[in-house]
């Protein structure tokens, strides 16, 4: 019995690993559904009329971070998405994180390119206090993790595996933790990057070292670097900065979006192991925040808005017959003009168009390393809300255990699919967009998923039951 | 005559303190012919040789020898290529906003020849595409070359230490079978071998650590060749993306086109209520108020440009003087009361002494949050809005980020001004001071006939420190409070670290440098102006 669960275990993962090798075909047999569903292709459409709506500001400024991901708001601003619907947007680069949510919060933005741990940090109070909500998930996917050339020598020390031009992915932490122990054995503790303490990236990074037994230490309520009990040390660096820290030997690794680690790739100064795509298929990365006072004040701009992002994201995931994406080449030349992302077209361009390198030498076909439509893509999840929540209650940075309903409902105060709905409606009545790229009828939470690096499930429905299966960190 | 434009030459040389240029007058008079040549050589020739020296030695020693991982420093041509690129970047913007604004038939004649342009640049683009391709495949099989060689020794070093270190472990496990117990020498000699093998282990990982090394030095090495072609690439591709937009903003998204199809909407509308009946009357005259509405907005919208260099530059200028004269208004009043009164000095010196050496790194995060605290939502607060409105100034969009730069700029730049302010004040030559009694001149005709006029030079000689300290700051501010100016650039240049972000960054350096020099000539202007023969503020 115990033998043939663990083979049906084993084939899963394999499974899995023919969808990250490019397969795409293969996701679909995929038994567990729920990383994969929602639609697959996106041919292109010819667009109605837009219908005018009657809205409240016109002049709009939009904050992002440097980051490709931040394509569904440059796309809809240079296609003219946003000029469609009446609105004329300036888009403003921010040094930080924390300088982004703040000028949210202080109005010197309407709204911005966010972590999707950001608006829901802020709503709880974890960090500066404000009520920030998403009416849409810009992409899936899309970061990676990178390590020093010396740490990668030392995993393939461990692991002779990994000692060819092409190992085997997904590349655990497995052999990480030897060289995690030496390193503490000589009273040192490995340093890596991620961006923010609420970021996407903290919690990837977390989770692939905890799937290995590596300790990334906890949050408390004295202790808000969170580094208690670390084995390895995180600490905050802002994406751009991250290969220049890494190349300094300030840090040893790093989890960051694109374009940094292709970067690293190109400039030679670190190995991407592995991407989130590995710890987590099909993972919400950055949602479009704004303040719940601003989309009070705004409802028919935030619709305004809220259409123009969707038809953005998915001319980003448009395919022709062959399902090949055809926009995406287009979008990186965009991308990297100096006042968007502004890193060269040709480090934009691996990911977007769908490769990634490792290594000089190890090139793969990563077709849904940015997923900006398809698979449901720009709907705002509860359930990823209440994944979000989990992470932070597991490393502390909640600091008491919350029952059940809290989770829900505190995914119901900053998730808005209603906005969303009402938008994709519109936008189907205009033909933009197909009926069946939308979910109607979901109640908001995705179906149970195992794909995850360490093979656990999780049901957005059942936050504690997810959480009590955690070896590191609160089970409650 | 001439001898008055001789004198009036001269008297302006002096006063912008633009000394080198006088033995050219002079020389131009006839004035010692050998004096001025030896002069012009010495204060023109020597430092115009010292720059090209310095431009010489920068493009052929420091820029090609100075490479790290993420990137080299430019060299003054690729620097000067950097220039019109950011050039052609904000001359684009602009474009794209008259095409935007554009009407009639200059729109048609202006869409009808981009169009064409646009048509001609498609073999250009497929050209510049296939370059980079014959580029790449080019770079790919030289370093093949190079590496293929390298990888198969390391190959066969591999290969042959394995076998090696198997056979040397095999015989020392052998041996240990036969080593007898309590035999230390043997024992002793045998350990010594373990350690041996460990040695050469060590070495012979070095070896073929070397090897690898040496061709990841070949993996990572730059093909100039395929840098030349992806700069041709990219040129081509900005150039078409930049036709197309201007195609879209003189066509479709042009405002008169966008006017005249609101009209039509709000034409189709107003017919649709003439002829509406019933409760659909209602909703047809909402429609034509919705269109209406919609349509005088667009009559009025603009083309959101992005910030170009140039608009960054005359912003980060503006809050560099809004800084500096905060600053003197403080620092004015209060050094004049210092120099007044001992007892107001030796008051306020514990919080001039905490203060003057805070950094701006750290005045600038307090700034911020006091700024946005008065002004909690910049769109909708009576100030901003009155900015926003004022002719000249509106466009620049002072918003707090500006004014917590422009307070971090005063609080690190007064204090020179303070300073100097008191000392000027103080060192007034005391037989004035007794004629001002003896005439019985009350406080303010003592301060604004006396104190002032004596101490002026050294005001202004406090005003031109503290305006060459504001501006280092300003920089510095910027790039933390990412308000739009010079600094902003920078850091956002630094973020993106592309290929020609570092020739970008060195632009700036060079723009900040020149600006500051022209703040300062202006204050040495100033000063020299309140000055007078023989004093001590006279440069």
């Amino acid at each position: 019995m115990d033998m043939a669960k663990r083979l049906a275990k084993k084939a899963q993962q394999y499974i899995g690993i023919g969808c990250a090798s490019g397969a795409l075909a293969m996701c679909v047999l995929m038994p567990t559904a729920g990383y994969a569903f929602g639609p697959e292709q996106v041919p292109a459409i010819e667009g109605g009329e837009t219908e005018y709506l009657d809205l409240e500001k016109d002049e709009l400024k939009f904050g992002f971070i440097k980051l490709t991901d931040c394509a569904p708001i440059v796309i809809a601003k240079e296609k003219g998405f946003f000029a469609d619907e009446g609105l004329a947007v300036e888009v403003i680069a921010q040094p930080n994180w924390k300088t982004l949510l703040d000028n949210v919060i202080a109005g010197e933005l309407d709204g911005a390119h966010m972590l999707s741990g950001q608006p829901i940090a802020a709503t709880i109070g974890f960090g500066t206090k404000a009520h920030i909500i998403t009416a849409f998930t810009m992409d899936l996917n899309g970061n990676g993790i990178t390590v020093s050339n010396s740490i990668w020598e030392q995993m393939q020390d461990v692991d002779p595996a990994l000692d060819t031009s092409q190992p085997d992915h997904p590349i655990k932490a497995d052999a990480l933790k030897p060289v995690v122990q030496s390193y503490l054995a000589e009273g040192k503790k490995l340093q890596m990057g991620m961006v923010f303490p609420v970021s996407t990236h903290n919690y990837e990074i977390r989770y692939w070292l905890a799937a290995s037994g590596i300790h990334p230490g906890m949050y408390t309520e004295t202790d808000i670097g969170g580094r208690s009990d670390a084995e390895v040390e995180l600490s905050v660096t802002p994406p751009p900065m991250m290969p220049a820290t890494l190349e300094a030997g300030n840090i040893q690794g790093y989890c960051v979006g694109e374009p940094w680690n292709q970067q690293a790739v190109t400039k030679g100064i670190g190995v991407p192991v592995t991407t989130n795509y590995d710890i987590w298929q099909n993972n919400p990365e950055k949602v479009f925040g704004v303040t719940k006072a601003w989309a009070d004040e705004n409802p028919n701009t935030m619709l305004a808005v809220t259409k123009a992002l969707i038809r953005a994201g998915r001319w980003l995931d448009e395919t022709d017959s062959d399902g090949k994406l055809v926009n995406r080449e287009e979008a990186a030349r965009l991308l990297s003009r100096s006042d968007y992302v502004g890193a060269d077209y040709d480090v934009i361009k691996n990911s977007m168009t769908g490769y990634f390198y490792f290594q000089k030498t190890d090139k793969r076909s990563m077709p849904d390393f940015n997923v900006f439509y398809k698979y449901y893509a720009t709907y705002p999840w509860y359930s990823d809300g209440v994944w979000f929540l989990t992470q932070m209650r597991r490393w502390g940075q909640i600091t008491e255990a919350k029952p059940e309903a809290w989770y829900h409902a505190m995914a119901k105060e900053v998730y808005k699919p209603e906005i969303y709905l009402q938008a994709a409606r519109m936008l189907v009545d205009e033909g933009y967009i197909a009926e069946s790229e939308i979910p109607w009828d979901s109640d908001g939470y995705k179906p149970a998923t195992d794909a995850f690096i360490d093979g656990k499930t999780y049901d957005g429905k059942k936050p504690l039951a997810y959480l009590a299966g955690f070896e590191i960190g609160h089970q409650e | 005559m001439l001898i008055k434009i001789k004198h009036a030459l001269l008297k302006v040389i002096d006063v912008t303190a633009l000394g080198f240029l006088e033995p050219y007058v002079r020389l131009a008079y006839r004035e010692e012919p050998d004096v001025q040549v030896k002069k012009i050589v010495q204060f023109s020739l020597v430092p115009l040789l010292m720059v090209i020296a310095g431009l010489v030695v920068w493009a052929l020693v420091i820029s090609p020898n100075v490479k790290t991982k993420s990137g080299e420093l430019p060299s003054p041509g690729v620097v000067a290529g950097a220039v019109s690129s950011l050039h052609a970047f904000a001359a684009r913007e602009n474009e794209k906003e008259s095409a935007y604004l554009a009407t009639g038939e200059k729109r048609e004649a202006w869409l009808a020849k981009v169009e064409a342009e646009l048509a001609a640049i498609g073999p250009d683009v497929t050209a510049a595409n296939q370059g980079v391709l014959d580029a790449r495949a080019a770079e790919a099989s030289a370093k093949a070359k190079r590496i293929d060689p390298l990888q198969a020794e390391e190959d066969a070093l591999k290969a042959q230490y394995k076998d090696e270190r198997k056979a040397k472990e095999l015989a020392l496990k052998e041996e240990a079978k036969l080593l007898p117990v309590g035999d230390a020498e043997a024992r002793q000699v045998y350990l010594e071998k373990v350690a041996a093998l460990e040695v050469w282990r060590d070495t012979q990982k070095a070896r073929i650590d070397a090897i690898g090394d040496q061709i990841k030095v070949i993996q990572n090495e730059k093909d100039p060749a395929v840098l030349a072609a992806l700069n041709v690439q990219t040129a081509v591709a900005e150039r078409e993306q930049y036709l197309k937009k201007v195609v879209e903003q003189l066509s479709d998204n042009n405002r008169a086109v966008k006017v005249a199809e609101g009209q039509a909407k709000v034409d189709e509308a107003k017919a649709a209520f003439a002829s509406a009946q019933g409760t659909g009357a209602y909703l047809a005259a909402k429609k034509v108020i919705s269109v209406e509405e919609r349509l005088a907005k667009t009559t009025v919208s603009g083309y959101a440009k992005p910030a170009t260099l140039y608009f960054q530059i005359k912003r980060s200028v503006l809050c560099v003087f809004a800084g500096f004269f905060l600053g003197s208004a403080i620092a004015i009043p209060i050094g004049i009361l210092c120099g007044l009164s001992k007892t107001f000095m030796s008051a306020l010196t514990p919080f001039i002494a905490l203060f003057k050496p805070v950094s701006p790194i750290v005045w600038l995060p307090i700034a911020l949050i006091v700024s946005s605290a008065f002004i909690p939502d910049p769109d909708k607060h009576w100030f901003t809005q009155w900015m926003w409105n004022l002719p000249w100034i509106g466009k620049y969009e002072i918003n707090p980020a500006f004014m917590a730069s422009a307070a971090t700029v005063a609080l690190c730049s007064l204090w020179a001004t303070m300073v100097n302010t008191a000392l000027g004040v103080a060192s007034v030559d005391k037989d004035h001071l007794n004629v001002a009694k003896v005439l019985r001149l009350g406080f303010w005709s003592r301060l604004f006939k006396i104190v002032l006029p004596s101490s002026l030079p050294l005001v202004f000689a406090g005003l031109r420190i503290s305006l060459g300290v504001g501006w280092m700051v300003l920089i510095a501010a910027e790039l933390l409070s990412s308000s739009e100016g010079i600094g902003k650039f920078v850091w956002d240049q630094f973020n993106n670290g592309a290929s020609d972000s570092f020739a970008k960054m060195m632009v700036v350096v060079f723009i900040v440098g020149a600006i500051g020099l022209l703040l300062d000539r202006i204050m040495v202007v100033f000063q020299r102006l309140v000055s007078f023969e023989g004093s001590i503020a006279a440069v």
